[in-house]
């Protein structure tokens, strides 16, 4: 499988010592998002944007070993993308010293796949920090955002992973930065249509009405003060109009249901994968006997038939969520390769 | 946060208001000229979507603030205005507006006896200055659903600095700025409190139409901009208790408003010191300039009859949206649970309501 030729391991100024020709780069998952809609990006144009939910206990992890010849046809549409990545992110350095003319990623991720959770933006930017990482190449987070939303079309913001931002997932730039951390949450996830893939390729673009957009800019108000005062209960009320405001695009079953489960056991609200089947329940990680509540509410969501997704946040001075490390536990992980090849 | 940046325009640095505290649980949302959040969003809307070519004519009817917030957005914009008013136009108003460039066409005295009094000669006159003008454009306060759609910029302003609203208080006219402001407050806080601040005689919440003396809040016509099922209380204020508390919101705060913003105040007082845990908000929709010589002179109060300096201290909250007897009767500061009911489920739920 691995191309090591002297050609493209040779001369490369800059590189880590201890690499083996291979360039490595990881990227977390999410558990969809806390706001998504139209915003006003300060020069008079809305333009699509969203605030990802980061889910850090899972992610991806991408190898790429360079090669100069092409490795094959891929078939899936999510190692398309990835293939698309790692091009994109050759042609960026093909005017470095000495770069790689093609290659092959290897993919290992424990993000499940066509539920809202990131597989395919965890995946592309994990190919593009790899092929970075090769080339010995620090990328800003923005021009990793950039180039994974030229990579497909549409991605989230899990590499801005210093700040909470609104992010412009077709456009890959940032409207706003609304504070260095979420306020301490803890969010019990499910997902609401188990066995339901969502194809974000196939689904159309919401278009909301002038009221919706109205609204939208109503919560980006009210979460802009809920980061600033680490103020949950304020972001549960903005995620949870966001998920309602998405009914109308990409329904949940069961969404006030949910929402009901959440309330009785002491809930600020409910946050939804906007293109994606996963929802969580908001909880504030301060609230005293937040982690029976959790685990409570965890039983009524699996009475009620759906998957759990694991927990994401942690409750102050407690380690671990319930989702796997950073390194990718075996058993859930599940290994993918693409090859890539800049174009001749 | 980015550094301190000008504005534009003067109707971008006046539009939104200031957020004052009043009392630990009530702030007061002042602004300078409330109308121009509506007035600025729809013309600019409207140049957006080039129904405002340079030759277009803008017309409206109004006698009020909403002409002024009109004229100072047109002449940003370099529109001609047609402004159709009363007979009886504030004179200072009428300067600045001339001032702005604006055309004032008044109605004839005679039209107050006709049906629908003013209001409805002012509209039959807008659509004969309209027909004879080759491209017009006009803004509809009270049909436009831009009116209170252009209010989310306030319940951006007041979420993002207070993070929480219990009860937002303010008059009511055409309906824009409470309703507007209350269903986007809503979206992130559905259970905050509407109370809407009328008069006795205006048509919004059943009244029979009659004569108005308080101005800039109440109506002769239903406008289609309110939506009655926003509102959760609905109080009428005298305009001898609307010119007292306007006093009192200068005396004691220091806030220099218009009548109707003492109408609100006057509310918003009673309701926040009646629910301590509650944070209200009052809106405030104009400066007190053009009244220096009415509701600001001791003198002209005293000779229309309002010698007590003092507003009620509580109102007279009713059974019914309509008092049996008449207003004067009912006391000068009545309240009635509307309870987010449509016009005709209270029509039908209340007493027999003598025809407008």
């Amino acid at each position: 499988m691995l191309d090591h030729s002297p050609a493209t391991t040779a001369a490369r100024p800059g590189r880590h010592p201890t690499d083996a020709g291979v360039g490595v780069g990881s990227a977390p998952g999410h558990h969809g998002e806390l706001l998504q809609g139209v915003f006003d990006d300060g020069a008079g144009r809305l333009r699509r944007a969203l605030v990802t939910l980061p889910q850090p206990d899972r992610g991806s992890r991408a190898i790429f070993y360079p090669s100069q010849r092409h490795w094959g046809v891929v078939g899936t549409p999510e190692l398309i993308k990835v293939r698309r990545a790692a091009i994109l992110a050759l042609r960026e350095f093909s005017t470095h010293p000495s770069p790689a003319k093609g290659g092959q990623v290897e993919i290992i991720s424990d993000v499940p796949r066509g539920i809202g959770m990131g597989s395919s933006t965890s995946d592309v930017t994990a190919t593009i920090r790899a092929v970075a990482d090769y080339h010995g190449v620090a990328l800003s987070r923005e021009e990793v955002g950039r180039l994974a939303v030229r990579a497909e079309c549409a991605a989230d913001s899990i590499m801005i992973d210093d700040r909470v931002v609104l992010f412009a997932h077709r456009d890959g730039v940032v409207l706003e930065t609304f504070g260095h951390r979420l306020p301490p949450l803890l969010v019990v996830g499910c997902d609401t249509q188990p066995g339901v893939r969502v194809d974000t390729l196939a689904l159309p673009p919401a278009e909301y009405d002038d009221r919706e957009v109205g609204a939208l800019g109503v919560l980006r108000s009210a979460l802009r003060r809920a980061v600033a005062t680490d103020d949950v209960a304020l972001l549960g009320r903005v995620a949870t109009a966001s998920a309602r405001i998405n009914q109308r695009f990409l329904p949940k079953p069961g969404l006030e249901d949910l929402l009901e489960i959440g309330r009785r056991h002491g809930g600020c609200g409910i946050q939804v994968a906007h293109s994606g089947t996963v929802a969580g329940l908001v909880f504030d990680a301060r609230q005293p006997g937040v982690e029976d509540s959790v685990r409570r509410c965890t039983d009524r969501i699996e009475e009620l038939g759906l998957v759990p997704t694991g927990t994401v946040g942690r409750v102050p001075g407690r380690p671990g969520g319930s989702g796997t490390a950073a390194g990718l536990a075996p058993g859930t992980v599940a290994g993918r390769t693409a090859a890539a090849r800049t174009p001749a | 946060m980015g550094v301190r940046t000008g504005f534009e325009e003067a109707t971008e640095a006046y539009q939104l208001p200031r957020l004052i505290r009043l009392a630990p649980n009530l702030h007061a949302a002042s602004f300078s000229l409330m109308k121009l959040v509506p007035a600025r969003f729809i013309l600019r809307r409207a140049l957006a979507d080039g129904q405002l070519e340079p030759g277009t004519v803008i017309v409206e009817t109004t006698s009020g603030t909403f002409g002024l917030a009109l004229a100072m957005q047109a002449a940003q914009l370099d529109r001609r205005l047609v402004l159709v008013s009363d007979p009886v136009i504030d004179e200072r108003l009428y300067r600045r507006l001339v001032d702005l460039g604006a055309a004032v066409d008044r109605v004839p005295a005679a039209a107050a006896t006709g049906p629908g009094g003013y209001q409805a000669a002012r509209l039959r006159r807008l659509a004969e200055v309209r027909a004879g003008l080759p491209a017009s454009f006009c803004p509809e306060q009270y049909t436009n659903p831009d009116n209170p759609r252009s209010y989310a910029a306030v319940a951006e302003l007041l979420l993002e600095s207070l993070g929480q609203v219990d009860c937002l208080v303010g008059p009511v006219g055409s309906g824009g700025s409470m309703c507007g402001t209350s269903t986007y407050l809503r979206t992130v806080l559905p259970e905050c409190r509407a109370i809407g601040v009328d008069t006795h005689g205006s048509v919004l919440f059943g009244h029979p139409d009659g004569p108005r003396e308080l101005r800039g809040l109440g109506m002769s016509l239903m406008p289609a901009n309110l939506d009655h099922r926003v509102f959760d209380d609905v109080h009428w204020c005298s305009a001898a208790a609307a010119y007292a508390a306007t006093r009192q919101l200068h005396r004691r705060h220091a806030l220099f408003m218009g009548p109707t913003s003492g109408a609100a105040y006057l509310v918003a007082r009673w309701w926040a010191a009646a629910n301590p845990a509650a944070v209200t908000v009052v809106m405030l929709p104009d400066e007190g300039y053009r009244y220096l010589d009415t509701v600001y002179d001791d003198g002209w109060l005293a000779a229309a009859g309002h010698r007590d300096p003092r507003p009620p201290d509580e109102p007279a909250v009713l059974d019914s949206p309509v008092p049996d007897s008449p207003a004067s009767e009912a006391g000068p500061w009545t309240a009635y649970g509307w309870a987010r009911r449509s016009y005709a489920e209270v029509m039908a739920a209340g007493d027999p309501v003598p025809a407008p």
